[in-house]
């Protein structure tokens, strides 16, 4: 039997088809507007002013924050303004809008990096950092954080997400076929950085190909493992990977480095590989867009800085979506308004049709427990959600209101049509405003 | 390219389509079979029993949400039919129909919407009109008849009184007296194990309490007897209302535990009390009250079997 | 006019048993039928306007401290008076009521009226106070004993007032048919009541 973990559901793929589309590169538009903030952490301060030309792969944003990462242009050409553009996040964000020349001229300092062979783990480290390398699998944690956190046992093993549990998305997919040697590169450069003896990949098993092509690569490497998963969300999960692979749990209210693992996506390390190899710094990423109501779903290559709307206008549009969503469909965000950038760490895009999201009216809780035995964190999601409703903030903390991490088994298995998910992120909201 | 109307929620953006009225409907498929072989087992008038139950509870749903100015509509979740048949499978064969009309009444006011409706009822609704009905009208409720409606005692009343119980065969096909639903053990086992694969119901609540009650009633004496490991533990099982409530009683959702551990202990305690009853309390059966009780213990078993969190030791 | 007040209140805003929630012990074990409730609601009413009376005179003159110990000693003369006079002249009743009449002395509303009411205002008004209250408790309990007589027993005062096609429902004079139909009594009082005020928009 394949590894996994305990709890879960089997939600329909919906990824039929689109894993077998290569990825297609998006010409760039012919404005950008890139944020300030693709990561989690302090915002980046504007290093351009408007007017100014900018080259493809400039510093333009950079923030001195422990926990934050630099942006960079995403095409040459003119800063037209500096103002807040509509975010993925939900806010406002000062986003950096930029005329495209079209010559995409590179800035000199977009050069590659010596072999990782001939770096110490700290230049490793301080490159990850000045590329902008952001957690690219939807969470957008810096990754150079990752590697110097908090005071913890030294760091043994560096595991790579490439579960790609979420329905609809195939862009991990795709990059693992095509991309398998980038992988293992930027795993190894992780691995040196965070001085892990172990490299681990985590695949669900319903990609053979990119497990091959994987392993293929891995094989020159003692020291990486490539390890096939039960198709089950959410595999991907951080938590729910390291228990799968690794067969550890990492304790309540503490973090991977805790047991001496780093996660990471595949994606992230594909693009650490590129900066490393090419000199080309975090300015573009690939996407999958699909949804029932996108004409021509595929696998984008896409700058950052591109809107939704622009993105989409290129697929297609078939009809009125009934909402837009940056990322997967069961953590992703539902966006407001199409205007919203393509950042760092948007996984997808998709425009969703009434019919395929189930939309329904929430009746009563009939406690039939389904949110119980799917919740992959052991925790009572009805419970948790009444005391939401009742406004009894201290007992959804007494059960674990806040290591629920809003994956969304318990509300897609939900009969009754409850948004359990909504209900614990307002329980999580009131504990934190009471600390 | 312009997109006019876009719709925010909190994830996740999708939904299994699973709904509470598809579940209810399982449960009555599940019932089918047993109902159905009531009838040609006890003749046709059981056939009206069980439409004046299933009707009745309907009836009383749509008035009493009405009266509580609640959407109509919800009576279509087919909780209101499902709690009728219930109660109606839970009575005598020769039951008279306002009898049945009363309980299936009371199993809706009484057991549900003077708590608030569907999800918010403590105790499982057919299971109080049945006790509503023992306790208004005893004669009517142990009148028990075999095929025909010809008085008959039940196997659990034979063999307390010392008589011969009908064979094991007989007992588990359904040839022997009792409320109209619990008759045929084989049809009820067939549907209760279509729900454990329907994943409606889990299989912990009725294993818990079947295997309870086989293991005190072989293992302890009854009143008036001596000896350990001499009890009639397949009789215990295949008699009574005990199949019936432990797939179909104690597994309602609403009532019983939600988390696992407490699906155990619902079926433990619901075995133990139903064992106790049986080998020394005042009545031949006690599966009403025994799931009854740990319906009312729920919240408290819940509350203690939340066992360990991801990552705790 | 507040005599008047004073004395309507505990008849129906503040009765006893249907909006105060007291007594209840005797109100749903006694109201099984309803010459029993009728009885046990007038021995009530009885010690209330006597004891009412008593306290009101003495309630210059009992210390503060020991007040409570003094009313029960007042509450147990009259119960004391009632209990013998019951056994004397209604020797069945006072057999079916048994122990809830001596139980009197510990009744709440007794007390409740003797604290908030006698002891603070003028002989003339915890009279009518007591009067109030205790027909108060003694029309609930009729209306309560009434319901579960004719439901449980298919009787009123002992008369068969239903056909004889009609089959009890014993339930109703057991002690769950006690808090069943209390409930359902109070939840039809507390919705007449909320109708009432939303007529009248308050």
């Amino acid at each position: 039997m394949a590894k996994t973990f305990i709890g879960g559901i089997h939600p329909p793929y919906r990824k039929e088809g689109l894993s077998a589309l290569p990825i297609e590169r998006m010409p760039a538009p012919k404005v950008v507007a890139i944020p300030v903030q693709q990561h989690v952490g302090k915002a980046c301060l504007p290093l351009v002013k408007v007017g100014e030309r900018v080259l493809m792969g400039q510093k333009i944003g950079d923030v001195d924050a422990s926990i934050a990462a630099p942006v960079h242009s995403s095409v040459s050409g003119t800063v037209l303004s500096i103002e807040p553009r509509p975010h993925a996040n939900g806010k406002m964000v000062n986003s950096i809008v930029i005329l495209n020349d079209f010559l995409d001229e590179w800035h000199p300092s977009a050069l590659p990096k010596p072999h990782l062979d001939k770096l110490s783990p700290e230049e490793i480290v301080a490159l990850i950092r000045e590329m902008g390398i952001v957690g690219m699998g939807g969470g957008g944690f810096p990754t150079h954080a990752k590697l110097k956190p908090f005071p913890s046992p030294p760091i043994d093993t560096v595991l790579l997400n490439g579960a790609e549990c979420e329905p609809y998305l195939t862009n991990d997919h795709r990059l693992m076929v095509e991309a398998p040697e980038k992988i293992i590169y930027g795993l190894r450069c992780l691995m040196k950085a965070a001085g892990a003896g172990r490299g681990h990949i985590g695949v669900e098993e319903n990609k053979p190909d990119a497990v091959l092509a994987l392993k293929k690569v891995a094989a020159l490497y003692s020291d990486i493992t490539i390890t096939s998963l039960a198709v089950k969300y959410p595999q991907g999960a951080e938590l729910q990977l390291i228990r799968a692979c690794l067969g550890k749990e990492v304790p309540p209210g503490k973090f991977p480095p805790h047991i001496g693992v780093v996660v990471n996506n595949v994606h992230t390390a594909e693009a650490i590989a590129q900066a490393f190899t090419t000199g080309m710094p975090s300015i573009e990423r690939v996407i999958t867009v699909a949804g029932g109501a996108v004409e021509r779903p595929g696998n984008v290559l896409v700058r950052v800085g591109t809107t939704f709307a622009q993105v989409l206008e290129a697929r297609g549009l078939k009809g009125e979506p009934y909402k837009l969503v940056s990322g997967g469909p069961m953590m992703g965000l539902a966006m407001y308004t199409g205007e919203v950038a393509v950042c760092k760490c948007t996984s997808g895009i998709l425009a969703l049709t009434y019919e395929e999201t189930g939309a329904r009216e929430a009746g009563p809780c009939v406690r039939c427990a389904k949110c119980v035995d799917s919740c992959p964190m052991f925790l009572q999601p009805t419970t948790i959600a009444h005391y939401a409703m009742k406004g009894r903030v201290d007992d959804a903390e007494n059960i674990g209101a806040l290591e629920c991490r809003e994956c969304g088994p318990c509300a897609y298995v939900c009969p009754a049509g409850i948004p359990l998910v909504q209900w614990i992120r307002l329980a999580k909201s009131d504990i934190y405003a009471r600390q | 390219m312009d997109i006019k109307k876009l719709t925010v929620s909190s994830s996740p953006h999708l939904h299994s389509g699973d709904t509470v009225r598809q579940a209810m409907l399982l449960v009555l498929v599940a019932l089918a079979p047993a109902a159905l072989f009531a009838v040609y087992h006890f003749g046709w008038y059981v056939l009206a029993i069980l439409l004046t139950g299933t009707i009745s509870a309907v009836l009383a749903e749509t008035a009493l949400l009405r009266l509580m100015k609640k959407p109509l509509t919800i009576v279509l979740d087919g909780s209101a039919a499902l709690t009728g048949l219930l109660l109606a499978l839970n009575v005598p064969a020769g039951a008279p129909l306002w009898m049945v009309a009363i309980g299936a009444f009371m199993a809706i006011a009484i057991g549900k919407h003077v708590f608030g409706g569907l999800g918010y009822n403590p105790f499982n609704p057919a299971l109080v009109g049945r006790a509503i009905l023992v306790s208004s009208w005893p004669a009517h409720m142990t009148a028990w008849v075999g095929p025909g409606l010809i008085s008959s005692a039940t196997p659990l009343a034979m063999q307390r009184a010392g008589e011969a119980v009908p064979p094991y065969l007989d007992l588990f096909l359904g040839l022997k007296a009792g409320s109209l639903g619990e008759v045929s053990v084989f049809l009820l086992l067939l549907g209760g194990i279509f729900l454990i694969c329907k994943k409606v119901i889990d299989w912990k609540i009725p294993g818990a309490y079947l295997a309870t009650v086989a293991l005190m009633t072989w293992v302890l004496p009854a009143r008036g007897q001596v000896g350990f490991f001499a009890g009639d533990p397949l009789m215990h099982v295949l008699s009574g209302g005990l199949v019936l409530g432990a797939f179909f009683m104690a597994t309602d959702w609403v009532t019983s535990p939600v988390t696992k551990l407490g699906r155990i202990v619902m079926g433990l305690g619901a075995g133990i009390i139903t064992a106790v009853i049986r080998l020394y309390g005042g009545l031949p059966e006690g599966v009403t009250f025994a799931i009854l009780i740990m319906n009312g213990l729920t919240p408290l078993i819940d509350r203690y079997t939340m066992g360990r969190r991801f990552g705790a030791r | 006019m507040r005599s008047l007040r004073v004395f309507s209140r505990g008849l129906v805003d503040e009765n006893p048993v249907f909006r105060l929630l007291l007594g209840m012990c005797p109100a749903l074990a006694v109201s099984t039928a309803a010459v029993n409730g009728l009885g046990m609601g007038l021995a009530a009413a009885a010690v209330l306007v006597a004891s009412n009376i008593l306290i009101s005179l003495l309630r210059s003159v009992i210390p503060d401290k020991i007040r409570i110990p003094c009313y029960i000693v007042v509450i147990a003369t009259f119960v004391t008076m009632v209990d013998l006079l019951m056994a004397a002249f209604v020797p069945d009743l006072h057999a079916v009521l048994g122990i809830f009449i001596p139980l009197i002395v510990v009744n709440c509303i007794v007390l409740q009226r003797a604290e908030a009411f006698a002891s603070k205002n003028t002989v003339f008004m915890s009279a009518l106070d007591g009067l109030g209250m205790g027909l108060g408790f003694t029309a609930a309990l009729m209306i309560l004993a009434s319901v579960r007589e004719i439901i449980g027993s298919g009787t009123f005062f002992g008369i068969s007032v239903l056909p004889l096609a009609f089959e009890p429902m014993k339930l109703m004079v057991s002690p769950p048919g006690a808090f069943i139909s209390l409930g359902l009594i109070i939840g039809l009082i507390n919705y007449l009541k909320n109708r009432r005020e939303a007529e009248r928009g308050v």
